[in-house]
């Protein structure tokens, strides 16, 4: 038996090469645990019927899986175009930030306020990436530095808002905006319709990029710039056009997260769903349907740290285990063009 | 006299890949002192039979042997190590270095420390050696295929080969240089180097090579002494069948209205040097006009300044009547302009999409692949098939990567794609580049019956016996300038060959 | 596990239908089948405010050793915190003590889960599950601040801070009020590093306030970043949450506020096993939860002996917060003769004069 490169990989080998990625990570992560002396089983069962056995699991899966599809979307849709979003965060916070001013300075009926919080969530998160985007766009700076160093810039901003400007003088330790007057309803319990709204999100983009003339020019953009200019498509304003898009999602991810879950404006609001939604979209392969799974998978990872560190595991062990499935998917990646052939 | 071992020998080499049988049992042998011409039409399998050779592929069965000696290439790295040697048909330079810079790119002998100015008169001094003009300070980026293709030699070169293999080499270089090449080439070959010398052209074949072994269909068909051959002769070894003889084809007939006009046009090259100074040319509906020049004479400014994809510093553009100077490429698709340009991967497709999506590059805003403003994949690749039926590219489906596909199936897609585009002017750069005989002929053709329906056709091409053949009128570029416009009737060899060296012709 | 999980959603489904909680929702519960929570704010390693309420677990652990304990570490203030407390219900968890205050982020769960016991250190809001504690940390502030007062030259001080919350306003201002006792010119500088645990952030500060002539460095951090920045410029410094922080700047330690939780988890743990706990407010006072630890190498005798006496008089009943005391714009805050109260400390927003860096809200 030999191995063999093949040329392409269809959508089957994509799924099985993840999945077994996964598999693999979570294999090594079980061998690390018991080499240290945990009931492997014990643990993988009571995080599982932590996770999906009672209401509070699937509440937080839910909460933990509808800021990372955002992110993850985000990202996913940059990376269509060629474009490495790494300031997630930042926009995060910045949709955040937008959302809490109009949701404490707006008084309206709660649809029309939440709508309006919405628009401003996606307005941030644009606003907050529109001057790495032109920057990348006429002047090719590359825009892995600067979104990146604006995440440091909105989390200082969002320190300062909360010890300053927008400070709760009746909240002690913690720094935080008032009290949002404006919640989303919810869907089950305390997850809220926020959850609804990014799957239809994924839904929209899903359908934009793969079926809308916009979609196609974005992604012959994506894999050659000067081909799509050769074929008479505006690349600039398409560059623009998906950062801006890509910095709204994460921002409207924010804009969720305070109106939904925290419901004031806080430092280290974003848990590092900015961060973590890079990675969703590499686990995603960059397809806006594929941020589903990916992100529920993170999402399960993350809850599962919860419950994991009740036992006492540090979450740094979860961190690993996050990192080690990126890994897995990215050798498997590779792996999934090689092909086990006899020889001769 | 006696035979000593060949320098290179292949035995029954065997290779499979799924669906296919590449190399059949192919047996050849180069001796020390020759150029031995490895001929074949796309897909006969030269290229597998060179990657085996290079380390590249392991084959499925047979040996190779140097010197009489068995070896096992497991690596590229092993192949160069025993002193093979290869330049590809496509450049394998890192683009963002210079001209020394990738000299001196992962070669045993660069100094352990190196500055700039000592790499780039190293450069210098094996550029002069073995007679290739490179500047050694220039990015790769910015330089022409043709230059860029100097550069792969030198580089092969200057490692030492003892075998030394060339998929094309002249393909990108003009008369003069390739010339002053096939010279050097057997300097080399009587220095005791053995040379295979990959072409689809056979007069060059014939020049300069001792033996021809011809490929078809992943078969060895003959190896033959080439004193003991004519161009007939292996064309149809090659093909299998005979060949049309080439239809001058060029009726008199009345040509249409001045289509498209440049006037006084100047543009600058993408490191802001001028590249075109002051260029007039006209042609004229129904009228292929053939720019002959050495590359890097101003040619694909001069491509990219009619198509919409480059500026003019100054001058004016008209098709049609209508001033273009300013317009983008959309407004150059709109008004029916189809391109072919000269780096296709580069500037016409887009690598990791699958084939379909690069079919309807030129034509995905309207119907059929839009339906009620939305991009229909279905519509989309309806028309792809057709495309991809007349460029006569076999593909196992039309999701596969345009990538995976072979140079001269991606220069047939291309061609054919703008072709369909060119209701009014078609720009085509080097289009038979790449592909081989049969190909080259159809697509002649094309441009025939185009130029036939009333379609002005800008043509650059280095291959005079092309541009004599099917061009109504010949255009020669130098140093960005037009050194001279005259009917392809009145040009011949010697006159375009003193032009496109920057000779002025006497008044 | 398994039946704790089916408990914990029985909980929730029972809490559905809940009416408000009444005070017989905390049924006593034998040792063995209870379970008791922990969450922290920080690292349980950080040697000072989280390591304080570690002590205090250990405590508990050691007074019934037979209930299952579970312990968080480092829990962000963010909904991430709410998933954790989610899980101790799920998981459940009896009784849960919070070292630090997570009001919005805590209250969805708290209000779920009315027969789980919950206590909020540095909490503002009480509910009929949810009981508040803390300690009068200004108490030994004082008393640090008399000792900072003499062995200042300068006269000015330094503090370090996390953010513009009650217990920095009291600190500061106990500090200060103490150093003003004895030296009546004494300023206080604060730098807010926006954070209670950030060493390098709080090495900055201390090396910025140094260099702008504090002479003295006191503040609250969780842990001893600014005392290795006193020490070596050779400056005292005044410490927070535990002793096991003279090891660091052993020239320049002068004393700390000292916690001490296990008393009070102990009783706290107790009541509600036994049945009879009820939500309440408690402030922990000088000598019985909170104190000045023993004096530094770099303490004198005399300034050991006046701010002893200072400490005797306080544990004795003597008011040392007493007015005239008016805030840094000249406004009385508390009159003439009146003694300023715990909850006004508690719930501080504004600063006494001489303080600079920190601003009223």
């Amino acid at each position: 038996m030999r191995l063999r490169r093949v040329a392409s990989v269809g959508v089957w080998g994509i799924i099985v090469s993840r999945v077994a990625s996964v598999v693999v990570a979570l294999g090594i992560g079980g061998v690390a645990f018991a080499l240290c002396g945990y009931d492997v089983g014990r643990l993988a069962g009571d995080v599982v019927s932590a996770s999906f056995g009672n209401l509070f699991g699937i509440e937080d899966l839910g909460l933990l899986w509808s800021p990372l599809m955002l992110t993850g979307l985000a990202a996913a849709v940059a990376l269509r175009i060629g474009l490495w979003n790494i300031g997630g965060e930042g926009q995060f916070y910045a949709g955040a930030i937008a959302a809490t001013l109009v949701g404490l300075h707006v008084q309206a009926p709660l649809w029309v306020a939440l709508a309006l919080m919405a628009v401003a969530g996606f307005a941030g998160g644009a606003a907050w990436i529109a001057v790495p985007a032109a920057a990348r766009a006429f002047w090719a700076v590359d825009e892995i530095i600067t979104t990146l160093l604006l995440n440091f810039v909105a989390a200082l901003l969002v320190g300062y808002l909360c010890t300053g400007p927008m400070r709760d003088p009746h909240q002690a330790v913690t720094a935080a905006s008032a009290h949002i007057p404006y919640e989303i309803p919810p869907l089950l319990d305390d997850l809220h319709w926020g959850f609804a709204v990014s799957v239809a999100l994924v839904g929209v983009v899903a359908l934009l990029l793969g079926r809308s003339v916009w979609g196609y020019e974005v992604r012959v953009a994506g894999s050659n710039g000067r081909a799509a200019f050769y074929a008479g498509m505006p690349v600039r304003v398409r560059l623009m056009q998906v950062f801006l898009l890509s910095g709204g999602l994460a921002g409207v991810a924010g804009m969720l997260e305070v109106a939904g879950t925290v419901h004031r404006l806080q430092g280290g609001i974003s848990n590092n769903f900015g961060y973590l939604g890079i990675m969703v979209a590499a686990l995603a392969g960059a397809s806006p349907l594929g941020v589903l799974p990916a992100s529920l998978l993170l999402a399960v990872l993350l809850n599962a740290g919860i419950v994991l560190q009740s036992y006492g595991v540090s979450n740094y062990a979860v961190l690993a285990l996050t990192g080690l499935v990126l890994f897995c998917a990215a050798v498997g990646e590779r792996l999934a063009y090689l092909r086990l052939r006899p020889a001769a | 006299m006696a035979e000593a071992a060949p320098a290179v020998a292949l035995l029954g080499i065997t290779k499979r890949f799924p669906g296919l049988v590449a190399n059949d049992s192919i047996d050849l042998d180069v001796r020390a002192g020759e150029i031995h011409a490895l001929l074949g039409e796309n897909g006969a399998g030269k290229s597998t039979l060179m990657n085996i050779l290079t380390g590249i592929y392991q084959p499925d069965g047979g040996e190779i042997r140097m010197g009489g000696v068995r070896v096992r290439f497991a690596s590229a790295a092993d192949a160069i190590a025993a002193g093979i040697g290869m330049v590809h048909q496509h450049f394998k330079l890192i683009r963002a270095f210079t001209v020394a810079e990738n000299i001196h790119l992962g070669w045993g002998e660069t100094p352990f420390a190196v500055s700039a100015p000592t790499m780039e008169a190293r450069t210098r001094a094996l550029a002069e050696t073995f007679g290739l003009d490179v500047r050694p300070e220039a990015r790769v980026e910015d330089l022409s295929a043709g230059e860029q293709q100097r550069v792969e030699i030198l580089r092969v070169l200057a490692r030492g080969a003892r075998v030394l293999i060339l998929d094309e080499p002249t393909a990108v270089l003009t008369p003069g240089e390739s010339a002053r090449l096939l010279e050097n080439l057997r300097a080399y070959a009587a220095a005791g180097r053995a040379v295979i010398f990959i072409s689809h052209k056979l007069d060059e074949v014939l020049a300069v090579a001792d033996r021809i072994t011809v490929l078809r269909a992943g078969k060895c068909v003959a190896t033959l002494e080439a004193a003991h051959c004519d161009k007939a002769r292996l064309a149809r070894l090659m093909v299998g069948r005979d060949l049309a003889p080439p239809a001058r084809g060029r009726r008199a007939r009345a040509v249409g209205e001045v289509l498209l006009a440049l006037d006084g046009v100047s543009a600058q090259d993408d490191r802001g040097v001028p590249a075109l100074r002051d260029v007039s040319l006209q042609l004229r509906a129904g009228e292929i006009l053939a720019i002959a020049g050495v590359a890097g004479n101003g040619q694909r400014e001069l491509t990219e300044v009619v198509t919409g994809l480059r500026r003019v510093s100054a001058g004016s553009i008209r098709l049609g009547g209508e001033a273009m100077a300013g317009c983008g490429p959309a407004a150059f698709l709109e008004a029916g302009v189809g391109h072919i340009p000269e780096d296709r991967l580069r500037t016409a497709l887009a690598p990791s999409l699958g084939v379909a999506e690069n079919a309807v590059l030129r034509g995905y805003f309207r119907p059929p692949c839009t339906r009620g403003g939305w991009f229909s994949p279905a519509g989309a690749r309806g028309l792809a098939r057709r495309i991809v039926g007349e460029a006569q590219v076999f593909v196992p489906n039309l999701r596969v990567p345009i990538r995976n596909l072979s140079g001269g199936n991606q220069q047939r897609l291309v061609a054919r794609r703008e072709m369909a585009v060119a209701t009014r002017l078609l720009v085509a750069a080097y289009p038979t580049r790449g592909l081989d005989i049969g190909a080259i002929e159809t697509l002649l053709r094309f441009i025939g019956e185009a130029r036939d329906r009333g379609v002005g056709v800008l043509l650059i091409s280095e291959e005079l016996d092309e541009v004599l053949r099917v061009a109504d009128r010949v255009a020669v570029l130098f140093k960005g300038r037009v050194m001279g416009v005259f009917p392809a009737a009145e040009a011949d060899g010697e006159r375009l060959g003193l032009l496109m060296g920057g000779q002025a012709e006497a008044a | 596990m398994n039946t704790l999980t089916r408990r914990g959603f029985g909980a929730l489904a029972l809490a559905a239908a809940a009416k408000p909680a009444r005070a017989n929702d905390f049924p006593a519960i034998k040792p063995e089948d209870a379970v008791i929570a922990f969450g922290h704010v920080g690292p349980v390693s950080d040697e000072g405010w989280t390591y304080t309420h570690h002590q205090g677990l250990l405590a508990v652990k050691a007074a019934f050793p037979a209930a299952r304990y579970l312990e968080v570490e480092s829990i962000p203030y963010s909904a991430d915190a709410t998933r954790t407390f989610r899980q101790f219900v799920a998981q459940g968890a009896n009784i849960v003590f919070l070292s630090s205050e997570y009001g919005d982020l805590l209250y969805p769960v708290s209000n779920r889960a009315p027969q789980t016991a919950w206590l909020e250190c540095d909490g503002h809001t009480m509910g009929s599950n949810h009981g508040i504690y803390y300690v009068k940390h200004w108490m030994p502030s004082y008393i640090a601040g008399v000792a900072a007062g003499l062995m200042s030259k300068s006269g000015r001080l330094g503090y370090i801070g996390s953010m513009a919350v009650p217990t920095t306003y009291a600190g500061v201002n106990a500090f200060l009020m103490g150093a003003q006792s004895v030296k009546p010119q004494a300023t206080m500088q604060v730098i807010l590093i926006n954070a209670w645990f950030d060493p390098q952030g709080a090495a900055q500060a201390g090396t910025a306030l140094i260099d702008n002539g504090a002479d003295v460095l006191l503040g609250a951090m969780d842990e001893a970043a600014y005392l290795q920045v006193a020490e070596k410029r050779g400056v005292p410094a005044v410490m927070w949450n535990s002793d096991g922080l003279r090891k660091y700047g052993p020239k320049s330690y002068v004393t700390a506020i000292t916690l001490d939780w296990r008393q009070f988890y102990i009783d706290q743990t107790r009541a509600r096993l036994e049945g009879r706990w009820q939500p309440s407010k408690v402030l922990l006072g000088l000598g019985a939860g909170v104190d000045v630890a023993p004096w530094g190498d770099s303490v004198p005798d005399p300034v050991r002996r006046q701010a002893d006496a200072v400490r005797a008089k306080m544990l004795a009943g003597w008011p040392p917060f007493v007015g005239e005391i008016r805030d840094a714009s000249g406004r009385v805050r508390v009159a003439k003769g009146q003694t300023m109260s715990d909850d006004m400390f508690y719930a501080c927003d504004w600063t006494i004069q001489g303080v600079s860096g920190l601003h009223a809200t």
